[in-house]
């Protein structure tokens, strides 16, 4: 994190989104919108007098409620930039007529603006990487069986991960939320939401039996005494290293139960103990695990407003709502728009080193484009035939990649000048996809490569 | 004069087990305009294109079929291999005669290798109206977006920029780091994340 923020080739911009992206390879126009920190970061030091002294406490989505902060407020201790913002929905100045600004009265280095606004920014780049990344599978609905959302002390993987964090909100101490007491005995679930067709998802997150074995690992490691209970479906350790590692959280003593697991409910009301009901198909029986905490491996979905990010870049989606790449196998980081770029888990279900990897991959993709100063593109276009064109617009209403325009000309009709409208193709942003040409009605549109007398020839030597 | 060669691919078994790759070239060669057609076991290998190349030379081709996979598999592959002959790339037309039939009929030979058949006469049928096409050119602004701020687009951040090319990294959260950032240890190697 620290080496991309420290480094001289690049501009970080931090709490800000895409509002727009047109253009082509080599020349895109992408307008980004700089919401207002209320902090002016040129000014503002980071020593952080400000959150200390904030009175308005509130659920900190970091640590997936498990903890609170401020209304003016930074991440996490290491986050880059390690400068704040204020949360403008919930900060009392801004909710209750500036009553309050007491991050203002302390700041020793006049920061804190509250008249800041949103600012969009336009830049032209010549090429795009999306990496906008995964969510997670809620499972409060979907699984209600489960009790996550309902009991305290069933949490999910990366509510888990937040209480092992040294810089999470217990120092790294694993508790149970409902008592802040050490857990003795953790019952991991696998496969909440992958590999459930009726849940709509039929694929696997690939991460979630690694982190399982990580999970038990820790539980081992960090409490004595203590025991981890994993149901699992199958246990997929597809990686350099991976079954080692795995193999390692068995001899550990972590209990691998082959089967699903079918509800999760307390001991009985009040008690502090949950049971765990599931099958193990190895032995054929009902088996319930006495759990002190539960901890469900909830699959990977595409990020929240995904499609958003998908039309704005015009890339198109699998069944699953994941990017698709132009191949699965000989293209897997280019969309079939020329110059935009796909890497991680915006793609699918992925680890850190395929992640990474593919992170590469992407970057060599831009720095081929940007070893030439000029590219050349597919000669499939549309091109307007202008005496015929009638200057409709249909052409214009179904083009997905917005080619299309409507340009004046003029023309000697009857010895007099006329002015009128027609359509026009900007060729390097065409993708030849022939929507135009099929919709046009006077033909005047043809598709270089794939032109009316082609597709007719075509048709004829089919019907023989 | 339009004088149309035609290259039945087998693609191994892909495509031969299912289609007569040698009888869909027998029959190729009694189409309009086709001067040239023979078979080959994997016409995208560099004896299978070399035998394109030697054709188009010895009987003066200037419209080639290759009939094989899906054009997203090696259509950029034949055009190539078309230009190393002195032939515009986009004289070339391919025929899907693996995805589009082999792979999905694998029941019939016989109606799998007429189905073949069709494909090509159309290829053939689309060569034959086919000009000659030129690629146009753009200029590049070196300068690259990168959208998301985890691990990954971190990475490809830090690589493009280490080629010495100017990178914007954006991010919508407060900080870069993603998902990466809340976790602990991470496996097998049970690193930190920061």
């Amino acid at each position: 994190m620290s080496v991309a923020s420290q480094h001289p080739n690049i501009t970080l911009m931090t709490y800000s989104e895409i509002e727009t992206i047109s253009g082509y390879v080599g020349n895109f126009r992408v307008k980004i919108r700089q919401k207002a920190k209320f902090v002016n970061h040129n000014l503002c030091t980071g020593c952080g007098v400000c959150w200390e002294k904030c009175p308005n406490m509130v659920p900190n989505e970091y640590d997936l409620g498990l903890s609170a902060r401020k209304t003016i407020y930074i991440r996490f201790p290491q986050a880059v930039p390690n400068k704040p913002v204020i949360d403008r929905e919930r900060c009392r100045w801004f909710n209750m007529d500036g009553k309050c600004g007491v991050c203002q009265e302390v700041c020793p280095a006049d920061a804190i603006d509250h008249t800041q606004e949103d600012q969009v920014l336009e830049e032209e780049f010549g090429a795009i990487v999306v990496a906008t990344g995964f969510d997670l599978y809620g499972g409060e609905n979907a699984y209600s069986e489960y009790g996550l959302g309902k009991y305290a002390d069933v949490i999910s993987g990366m509510q888990f991960e937040r209480l092992s964090n040294a810089a999470g909100p217990t120092g790294g101490k694993i508790i149970r939320p409902s008592d802040g007491k050490e857990p003795r005995d953790v019952v991991f679930i696998k496969c909440v939401g992958s590999r459930d067709e009726a849940k709509g998802k039929s694929y696997c997150s690939r991460v979630c039996c690694m982190y399982t074995a990580k999970h038990a690992h820790q539980v081992l490691d960090k409490i004595e005494g203590s025991r981890a209970y994993v149901f699992y479906m199958d246990i997929r350790t597809a990686g350099k290293a991976y079954e080692e590692f795995y193999r390692r959280s068995v001899e550990e003593g972590a209990i691998y139960i082959r089967g699903r697991v079918s509800k999760v409910f307390p001991v009985f009301p009040g008690k502090d103990k949950l049971i765990v009901r599931g099958e193990d198909t190895l032995l054929g029986k009902q088996v319930e695990v006495l759990a002190d905490l539960v901890v469900l491996a909830t699959a990977m979905i595409p990020s929240e407003d995904s499609d958003v990010v998908a039309s704005h870049i015009g890339v198109s989606t699998n069944k699953d709502g994941f990017f698709e790449e132009a191949h699965p196998k000989l293209r897997p980081v280019e969309t079939h728009s020329p110059g935009i770029y796909l890497a991680g888990t915006c793609q699918g279900p992925r680890d850190i080193p395929d992640t990474v990897s593919q992170a590469s991959a992407a970057a060599v993709k831009v720095c081929g484009l940007f070893s030439a100063d000029e590219r050349e593109l597919d000669p499939i276009k549309s091109t307007v035939n202008e005496a015929i064109c009638s200057g409709c617009g249909i052409c214009i209403a179904v083009c997905p990649y917005k080619a299309i325009e409507h340009k004046t000309i003029t023309e000697k009709i009857h010895g007099q000048m006329v002015q009128r409208q027609i359509a026009a193709v900007t060729e390097a942003i065409c993708q030849g996809c022939g929507n135009c040409s099929v919709a046009c009605r006077s033909g005047a549109i043809n598709l270089k490569g794939f032109t009316n007398e082609q597709m007719i020839a075509v048709v004829e030597a089919a019907c023989q | 004069m339009k004088r149309v060669g035609v290259f039945i691919c087998h693609c191994g078994t892909n495509i031969s087990a299912n289609v007569d790759s040698k009888h869909v070239a027998e029959v190729s060669r009694r189409f309009p305009h086709v001067y040239y057609a023979t078979d080959y076991m994997y016409m995208c290998s560099d004896p299978g294109q070399e035998k394109i190349i030697q054709a188009i030379k010895e009987h003066n081709l200037n419209r080639i079929v290759v009939a094989s996979c899906s054009p997203r598999l090696h259509e950029f592959t034949f055009q190539k291999t078309l230009e190393r002959a002195g032939l515009n790339p986009y004289l070339l037309e391919m025929a899907n005669i693996r995805e589009q039939c082999s792979w999905v009929h694998s029941r019939s030979r016989d109606l799998a290798t007429a189905k073949a058949i069709d494909l090509v006469r159309m290829m053939v049928a689309k060569v034959s109206e086919n000009v000659p096409l030129q690629r146009p050119s753009v200029l590049i602004n070196k300068k690259a977006l990168v959208i998301g701020g985890g691990i990954t687009g971190i990475q490809a951040a830090i690589d493009i920029a280490d080629a010495g090319y100017p990178v914007v990294l954006v991010e919508r959260d407060n900080t870069i780091g993603g998902k990466m950032a809340m976790l602990d240890k991470t496996f097998p190697t049970l690193d930190c994340s920061g």
